[in-house]
């Protein structure tokens, strides 16, 4: 267990929640970002923001410094992130910091839709601003919804970016679920994006799995995918929950899964004895970590594990 | 220029149509065949929690527009299933010709929560001479941008010398009024081009100036040329306070064009405007242009945006 955010003070929207980890190494610190939510409205609605904390570089286990405020503003009326900015990815470039996110907003039939946006940072990632009032990747014919997840990479001077898209709404006696899956879309500048709709991991433990957090990491001349998956219906504090997988390629397009190489699962007892979930993989100093979340999603924080042997 | 009204020639009180619908045929779109002219319409049913659902019918009429000869008896084309962007309506539906299918390009409606709706446009093809449409994907073919936030929607397509054309708009902003309890958006015209009517390019600006003021609300585009030049009309209104104040609700405007590309604003000539104690005394809108034979047509709506049907005038020229 490295960060909790009910430990944190004096900011009233961080309050529950550190999900989504996803790290920028400094020299002296490693800058991890997680999305985060106040206390639910008064019928019980949530929001969520963006937000860092600097670990110490020599102790991850070292909380250096928490941002004071969150690093991207809730959107405008009726735009696509009016009401939550979560997942967070974020990027160097030459010039600057960018970063992908998911924008929530609320709908009537269902309890939400997701898209994803991009803002830049000029502040080393303090603050953020971003490009648009609307999304850089929405819904279009193969991605007809709930667009999230976003995980940003750059291979060989060209943009990957993995992604999540809803396949359905599961009506779930008035409840509705999605079901959603891992996707890719590839970029010569980051903004103008081409996708072609096709699934690139195979579902394992039913045709609805969900899945998430498509996290790429490249060792040994392989493409690590680390991911999390649920069942589609009747996950919540159960042991329905998200689970870590795994996969594997030598080109990007065409990935082998393998669970059984993941390395990691639930705990028998603590705050991860239950789910884990949105893994997050990168390399310091010459060691390869994983950031996830536990129970629930990450409502009591994120941990740490630490790679023993090979990734190959 | 000078149109000549020929008069209401639809109304959707007098005919039972598909999906239990009974009121509105908005937005009337012509397909021109041989013997007759199809148009397409969108007309509504209230749903279970007492909303509206609009609903795509179409009515054949021969030629000279002047008689029904029949509704369409089934359903056109399906709303979207759960969380799809045309779940809760669909609202126009632009129909192009395009070697031997015919091209449907849809505004689908979905329901908010901060603000009532939101749009996107999809694609339908039909191979069965329009009485039915397929959707090519469950998802839209245009929807929000980084520039365009919201409400992307009223698409017109024409294809010249092989590049399609889409007129359509898009919401600039959603504006909370204090006095009114649900918020307004305000919209603006804008252009994108495709070589194949799936993947369209944005020109990403506005490309008709404002009138009323900035505010202006700007919709569905309809362009048709003749004399050597592109003509678009399209309707625009104040942002608020237009549904009962026939001062501030649409009108028809106009602009022209020799390059697709730069628009003339002219509303001074549009030659089309409201007629007291009629069916459009207080509003005219959602104009659809199209060449039948030899003339120039302008179907359109009236009073309560089309609520007893639609009109057509005649260019004269």
């Amino acid at each position: 267990m490295l960060f909790k955010p009910q430990e944190i003070t004096g900011r009233s929207w961080l309050k529950e929640f550190a999900q989504a980890p996803s790290v920028l190494v400094f020299d002296d610190y490693v800058r991890v970002y997680f999305s985060c939510r106040p206390l639910p409205d008064q019928s019980g609605q949530y929001t969520s923001y963006s937000a860092y904390v600097d670990l110490n570089r020599d102790n991850l286990f070292e909380i250096m410094n928490v941002s004071e405020s969150p690093i991207l503003e809730l959107g405008e009326l009726g735009t696509f992130d009016e009401f939550g900015t979560y997942p967070v990815s974020v990027i160097r470039t030459e010039n600057d910091i960018r970063a992908y996110y998911g924008g929530w907003t609320r709908c009537e039939s269902i309890p939400f839709t997701v898209a994803i946006g991009v803002a830049i940072s000029h502040d080393n990632g303090e603050s953020f601003t971003k490009l648009g009032k609307g999304p850089v990747l929405s819904c279009n014919i193969d991605d007809p919804f709930v667009l999230s997840g976003p995980k940003i990479r750059r291979f060989n001077g060209r943009w990957y970016l993995w992604y999540v898209a809803g396949t359905e709404w599961l009506e779930n006696e008035g409840k509705p679920d999605a079901v959603y899956k891992i996707r890719m879309a590839t970029s010569e500048d980051g903004i103008n994006w081409v996708r072609d709709g096709r699934n690139i991991i195979e579902s394992r433990i039913e045709d609805n799995e969900c899945q998430a957090s498509p996290d790429v990491f490249f060792h040994n001349n392989k493409y690590h995918m680390f991911f999390c998956y649920k069942y589609s219906l009747n996950f919540r504090k159960n042991d329905r929950g998200y689970r870590i997988g795994y996969a594997v390629s030598d080109d990007m397009e065409n990935w082998t899964r393998d669970d059984t190489k993941v390395g990691i699962d639930i705990s028998k007892e603590g705050w991860d004895d239950q789910s884990i979930a949105y893994p997050h993989v990168f390399e310091l100093d010459g060691e390869i970590y994983m950031l996830y979340l536990g129970n629930e999603v990450g409502r009591y924080g994120f941990g740490l594990a630490q790679l023993e042997g090979n990734l190959s | 220029m000078k149109w000549k009204k020929l008069g209401q020639i639809f109304n959707p009180i007098n005919h039972s149509l598909p999906n239990n619908c009974v009121e509105f045929s908005q937005s009337p779109q012509a397909l021109v065949f041989d013997n007759f002219i199809r148009i397409y319409f969108s007309t509504r049913v209230k749903d279970k929690v007492g909303k509206y659902l609009s609903h795509i019918s179409y009515v054949d009429m021969d030629k000279g527009l002047r008689n029904v000869l029949g509704v369409s008896a089934n359903t056109v084309i399906e709303l979207g299933s759960l969380g799809c962007f045309d779940e809760h309506g669909i609202f126009p539906m632009n129909v192009v010709r395009d070697k031997d299918k015919i091209l449907a390009y849809t505004t689908g409606w979905n329901r908010r929560v901060s603000v009532s709706t939101d749009a996107s446009i999809g694609l339908a093809i039909s191979s069965d001479d329009g009485v039915t449409f397929e959707k090519v994907g469950k998802g839209p073919v245009l929807s929000s941008s980084l520039h365009e936030p919201f409400l992307v929607g009223d698409a017109f397509v024409s294809i010249y010398e092989g590049v399609y054309h889409m007129w359509y708009i898009h919401g600039t902003k959603w504006a909370s009024i204090v006095s009114e309890n649900n918020p307004d958006r305000v919209y603006k015209i804008a252009h994108a081009s495709s070589n194949d009517g799936l993947n369209w390019n944005r020109d990403n600006h506005q490309i008709i100036s404002d009138r009323l003021n900035t505010d202006e609300c700007q919709a569905l585009p309809t362009v048709v040329f003749f004399d050597d030049k592109y003509h678009m009309f399209f309707c625009y209104r104040y942002a608020t306070d237009f549904r009962k104040n026939k001062n501030r609700a649409y009108r028809i405007g106009y602009a022209f064009s020799s390059d697709l590309v730069n628009w003339t604003r002219d509303d001074e000539n549009v030659g089309i405007d409201v007629t007291q104690g009629e069916w459009d005394s207080d509003m005219l809108c959602y104009p659809h242009v199209f060449r039948c034979d030899d003339k120039i047509y302008m179907l359109y709506n009236g009073n309560e945006f089309g609520r007893f049907g639609f009109g057509v005038a005649e260019l004269e020229r």
